[in-house]
């Protein structure tokens, strides 16, 4: 249905959608790469449906598995937790406290706050608590006398850190707490910026390993999954409005300057002018670039345990060499301790 | 006319005049419709939503680090 022509209609744009594709009632949300609009239910009920349908699509899970969902109290990991559980799954909240002041307090209390009106359970970790460092640290660490001389003594970027950390510390807790399953809030966005970061240097192990689920291929690790990865982040946002889920609006204060940032800036510059750019570039490349890596071993890594920590880690080129995993080389050298191993 | 918009995150509040639909708002404002999600009375509005004098709106960047 054609809108109404309004003073600020530009000629020759294609118009928004005024009523929803599905039921013509008024729209509350354009979709662009998509084409259409939707109302209120037949939006929620679009997500719900296609989260549905990746699930069964990659076998993400069985019928009522019991699940660990990491959540940050942002509107992805609360939006995949509410699907999860609306979906039948056995659900339970991971919360990492990475120590970022008021933002990290704030982000545990939304967790916190949804666990409790949907009768669910939180299981949370302090980074702090079981590992000595906190992400501020680690920024501070980076940022203290600046530049890239700060940097390469620090080792990673604090998001790097920070990312690296969670990985670790979610395979680990779910092993901890007998689960199978770990999820993960990625989005359209979020896998679709890794995607094109990938490209650009031609990382093909990385590339391989890069999927909607990874099976757990070695005793020591557990099956991660992404349910929101054909979701665009700026729907995830419109799900939790429109579900009445309260997130944490406000920005993780260390996000300024991060390198996946700048490649979301550009592939939404990219989509204006295109929509469905960044769902051609990623569903493309799940569908056919990842399994032909994968049929190519593109990403040969043997797995084998830590020497500092146990933890599975890859082989390291150099035979004579410990394998440490990359979360302990990296304490190490937060905390300018000596590596330590078996 | 005038309306009001808070811009989360960070939380500030800007006054425009003269925009008469949300999609103008946005131009005004020199954000991609895209990436934010605009929101009036706590309900999602689309960008050919007309507003009128002394409207108050959120717009809500919707894409991590999108603030910066």
């Amino acid at each position: 249905m054609t809108p109404p022509a309004t003073p600020d209609s530009q000629a020759g744009a294609r118009r928004p959608h005024a009523r929803c594709g599905r039921c013509l009632a008024p729209a509350v949300i354009n979709i662009r790469r998509h084409n259409t609009a939707f109302c209120q239910a037949c939006f929620l009920h679009t997500v719900r449906q296609q989260v549905e349908r990746t699930i069964h699509r990659h076998r993400m899970l069985e019928p009522g598995q019991r699940v660990l969902v990491a959540v940050s109290g942002g509107k992805d990991s609360l939006a995949l937790w509410e699907l999860l559980l609306r979906l039948g799954y056995q659900a339970d909240g991971l919360y990492l406290a990475l120590g970022i002041g008021g933002y990290s307090q704030r982000s545990q209390a939304a967790s916190q706050a949804f666990a409790d009106a949907h009768g669910a359970r939180l299981v949370v970790h302090d980074l702090a608590d079981e590992h000595g460092f906190t992400i501020a640290q680690a920024a501070a660490r980076t940022r203290v006398g600046g530049g890239r001389r700060a940097q390469k003594a620090a080792g990673r970027s604090p998001c790097g850190t920070c990312g690296l950390s969670k990985r670790y510390v979610f395979n680990d807790a779910a092993r901890q707490h007998g689960y199978e399953v770990v999820a993960t809030g990625h989005n359209l966005d979020d896998e679709a910026a890794v995607l094109f970061g990938n490209m650009l240097r031609w990382d093909t192990a990385a590339m391989a390993r890069q999927y909607p689920v990874l099976e757990a291929t070695h005793p020591g690790l557990v099956k991660k999954i992404k349910p929101l990865y054909r979701i665009a982040e700026r729907e995830t946002a419109a799900y939790c409005v429109l579900a009445g889920i309260d997130y944490v609006v406000e920005e993780c204060p260390l996000v300024a300057g991060n390198t996946q940032m700048r490649y979301k800036d550009m592939l939404n510059e990219l989509e204006e002018r295109s929509p469905s750019a960044k769902h051609d570039l990623l569903f493309g490349f799940v569908e056919r670039g990842a399994p032909a890596l994968r049929a190519a071993r593109a990403d040969r890594a043997e797995l084998v345990e830590c020497g500092s920590c146990g933890a599975v880690t890859q082989r390291p080129e150099d035979d004579t060499m410990t394998p440490v995993c990359a979360f302990c080389r990296a304490r190490a050298r937060l905390l300018q301790l000596p590596l330590l191993t078996t | 006319m005038r309306v009001t918009a808070r811009i989360r995150p960070p939380g500030r509040t800007v006054e425009l005049d003269d925009v008469t639909t949300v999609a103008a708002l946005l131009r005004a404002l020199d954000l991609r419709p895209q990436t934010v999600l605009v929101l009036r009375d706590g309900m999602l509005v689309i960008e050919s939503e007309p507003l009128r004098d002394g409207d108050e709106v959120e717009v809500r960047h919707a894409i991590s680090g999108g603030a910066r």
